[in-house]
């Protein structure tokens, strides 16, 4: 049997077919836990999140065009999301503002079921402030180019290329650490 | 796009106008020209803390590329579900656009004057102004009807007030006439006895002086008439 594209499962989850949203959701809900994975660095927050984002991705089906790629729109609400996500945690914390960690937080990387490398580049990652963190995360595990990142994030692909090479900097001194 | 910006970045730009994180961005999307290139490399000999980057990022690409995604724990799918359900009638979407629909419609019917009417089981749909010809006649008929009808019903009222009034009018004229001749005659009558009563009177003086003549010459020559006058 032919899979149905992302298009069908959409319009039959708007009819109110709820198998069909499911299987829209089973389709990206390991890209969307593992972004919040290495969003929020823990379990549950990865998990809150992923409940948010799909919930927001529902609500807001109706006004999805067709309009380029549905992960695509799907990640840009994912970003928004996270942002808020990141507001209600942490109200004092600006986007550009490094990260105070707590040990507690490194640790809980430890304690989730992955491995070694996993550990180091999501232990790297939670020390990035958000917004370099985010285009991190579109750019090497979204696969996504500086042009989309811009769209998604509503900055410049300069700015994305800048927060990039700044992310880079502090992720070098990170893993030159870790691999100490 | 990517290639234009390249190409705007190697056709306006010289070699040593790109900063570290134009070229950096244009190596990290597989962008660099051939002259970019040159530039890039000899960056890197150049430029230790670049090239520290480059490296940095190939560290980083392998490393999420290996990366091994991890299983969804399990989790309530359908509570993201259950926030879209079936909304109500009055919730329904398409309200608030049929709403401004039937609005406009409205407006439009109001403008353009439209009248949708049924006549004997059949439904006509006409804009005011743009009536057909049979229409007007037969409107234009019936209102003509309705005028003569009002015009015949005044002027019958008008005929028989004319008439009341007329009758009215002669009625008083003769009684005016009526007594007015009376009164007339009337007063030629006493005047008439005026005069005569007058005349009477004239006469009766008139008999009392010749009485009175008559009575002084009595008196004056008395034998003249107790003689034989009389007898003569």
């Amino acid at each position: 049997m032919f899979e149905k594209t992302d298009e069908q499962l959409i319009a039959k989850a708007l009819q109110g077919n709820k198998q069909a949203w499911l299987n829209l959701l089973k389709r990206y809900e390991k890209q969307i836990y593992n972004y919040g994975m290495r969003m929020t660095g823990k379990n549950e927050d990865a998990l809150d999140l992923m409940q948010e984002v799909f919930i927001s991705v529902f609500r807001n089906l109706s006004t999805f065009r067709n309009e380029g790629s549905f992960k695509s729109w799907m990640f840009r609400i994912a970003h928004f999301r996270c942002i808020e996500f990141y507001r209600r945690k942490k109200p004092m914390q600006g986007l550009d503002d490094t990260p105070e960690i707590e040990s507690a937080e490194i640790s809980a990387a430890d304690s989730i079921h992955t491995g070694q490398e996993n550990k180091q580049l999501i232990s790297a990652m939670q020390q990035l402030p958000l917004a370099q963190k985010a285009v991190v995360e579109l750019k090497f595990f979204g696969q996504f180019t500086f042009d989309e990142i811009s769209e998604q994030t509503g900055i410049s692909a300069n700015t994305a290329k800048s927060r990039l090479y700044g992310a880079l900097e502090k992720l070098k001194i990170l893993m030159e650490v870790d691999y100490a | 796009m990517p290639k234009h910006e390249s190409q705007l970045y190697g056709a306006t730009m010289d070699k040593s106008d790109l900063s570290n994180e134009q070229l950096f961005g244009l190596w990290a999307e597989q962008q660099l020209n051939e002259q970019q290139r040159d530039v890039f490399e000899q960056r890197c000999l150049d430029d230790q803390a670049f090239a520290k980057q480059v490296e940095t990022f190939n560290m980083f690409s392998m490393q999420s590329e290996h990366y091994q995604s991890d299983e969804v724990p399990s989790w309530d799918r359908a509570s993201t579900f259950e926030t879209s359900e079936k909304a109500h009638w009055w919730q329904w979407q398409g309200l608030p656009s049929l709403s401004f629909a039937t609005s406009m419609l409205a407006i439009v019917m109001v403008l353009t004057g439209l009248q949708v009417r049924t006549d004997d089981g059949a439904m006509t749909i006409s804009f005011a102004g743009k009536r057909s010809e049979q229409e007007i006649d037969k409107l234009v008929d019936v209102k003509l009807a309705e005028f003569q009808k009002t015009q015949q019903l005044a002027l019958t009222n008008y005929t028989q007030t004319m008439q009341q009034q007329q009758m009215n009018t002669s009625t008083q004229l003769t009684q005016y006439l009526l007594g007015a001749s009376r009164k007339e005659r009337r007063e030629d009558f006493a005047e008439l006895i005026k005069y005569v009563n007058e005349q009477r009177g004239d006469d009766q003086l008139f008999y009392v002086r010749q009485l009175n003549q008559l009575q002084q010459d009595i008196y004056a020559k008395p034998d003249l008439l107790g003689t034989g006058n009389i007898n003569e």
